[in-house]
């Protein structure tokens, strides 16, 4: 569980970022940006991150449905996680409330330093 | 709970529970959802060949050069040159025309015609070059006499164990070196090139610019090996169609792990042993 639960932080984040540096940032670059100047360039080069998203979200998904089956999220819940790795920032909070719930849930998954 | 004997751990209620109406709406949604990736995938799949294809087809423009940096008379076929737009200036060798079975043109079925270029000198080693295609040997319009320039494109000598039948006439079924040799006082260059309708932008001797190409009267002969793609060009476009395939499976392995929950489920519905668990 523990393993499941660290894994799945991680993977949010990687996530949470690529999907709001390549949405938010390499995208309206890309396409809002003076056509051929530097910062359009740049965003056209950055757009390669969106496969990187795409390849670490798949990992994502089967790791927070392995842990929405473990911790037995509602099916409503789990959609929402999955689907967090498609929505810029969503899953910022995802992660958070997850992390919450199942800190309370399980108490060992608590930062460490504050349980043995 | 009193011990009844052995039993299944787990005894699943029967497969038939799962066609009942109410779960027809989940098992249409995984479908859906099976069709939808796979489609994608596939989508990106083409993508991904279409634009390897076009790169390969702009290799073929880009800017002619002289044969002999190319290919020597005496060289193997440089393998990175499939192709390669390279400019001709020789003599052609009329009697060395042969025609080649089996080649295609907008589905039919017909010969290429080739003559040999001798390169330099009329007594010079020669290229074969395709001039064009032909429904039938007997259509095919007195071969080209006297100098000539022109762009063809460079393409390896073909080489199967495809013998020709019969060497005397001057159909060939493949446009083999060894075999093209038969019909030529002189030696020829390990390859053939195929007269080019088009080039990179330029002052080159192609389509009207062309000095004496042999084209008219054929149609025009497609290339049979085109230049590789760059080994990463739209690579993004596989990695998606990977991507779309594996949550098609994704979705196929939830399908599956919600039919075991149902039937666990139906199985506690009717079994209260079950229940307490």
């Amino acid at each position: 569980m523990k393993k499941l639960f660290n894994s799945y932080r991680v993977l949010a984040l990687l996530v949470g970022v690529l999907l709001a540096f390549c949405a938010l940032v390499a995208m309206p670059l890309k396409y809002l940006a003076t056509d051929g100047g530097d910062l359009q360039q740049f965003g056209e080069s950055a757009s390669i991150l969106w496969v990187a998203h795409g390849w670490v979200f798949m990992i994502y998904v089967v790791v927070a449905f392995l842990l929405s089956r473990r911790a037995r999220w509602t099916p409503g819940f789990t959609i929402v996680a999955l689907a967090a790795g498609l929505i810029p920032l969503l899953i910022f909070w995802v992660e958070h409330k997850v992390t919450q719930r199942l800190r309370a849930e399980h108490p060992e998954l608590a930062p460490s330093g504050t349980v043995a | 709970m009193p011990a009844v004997g052995p039993r299944p751990l787990r005894r699943l209620a029967p497969v038939p529970t799962l066609l009942a109406p109410r779960f027809w709406a989940m098992h249409l949604l995984a479908l859906v959802l099976v069709a939808a990736a796979g489609w994608l995938g596939t989508w990106q799949y083409d993508a991904w060949q279409a634009r390897r294809a076009a790169e390969a087809s702009d290799l073929t423009r880009v800017d002619p050069l002289p044969l002999d940096a190319v290919l020597g008379p005496d060289d193997p076929f440089p393998g990175d040159k499939v192709g390669q737009p390279v400019i001709l200036d020789g003599t052609w060798v009329p009697d060395g025309t042969v025609y080649v079975s089996g080649r295609e043109h907008d589905g039919d079925e017909g010969y290429w015609v080739v003559t040999p270029l001798a390169v330099g000198g009329p007594d010079a080693a020669a290229l074969p070059v395709v001039r064009g295609w032909v429904a039938d040997p007997g259509q095919a319009p007195d071969p080209p006499t006297g100098r000539a320039e022109l762009v063809g494109w460079l393409q390896p000598a073909e080489g199967t164990l495809e013998r020709d039948q019969d060497p005397s006439d001057d159909v060939l079924p493949q446009l083999r070196i060894a075999d093209v040799i038969q019909h030529v006082h002189q030696d020829l260059y390990g390859g053939y090139a195929v007269v080019a309708d088009r080039a990179a932008p330029g002052a080159w001797p192609v389509g009207a610019n062309a000095l004496n190409p042999g084209t008219a009267g054929l149609a025009p002969a497609t290339l049979e090996q085109l230049p590789d793609a760059g080994r990463f060009t739209a690579l993004r476009n596989l990695l998606y169609a990977i991507e779309w395939w594996f949550f098609g499976a994704f979705a196929v392995f939830i399908w599956w792990r919600w039919t075991r929950d149902v039937l666990l489920d139906e199985e506690r519905d009717e079994d209260p042993a079950v229940a307490g668990q």
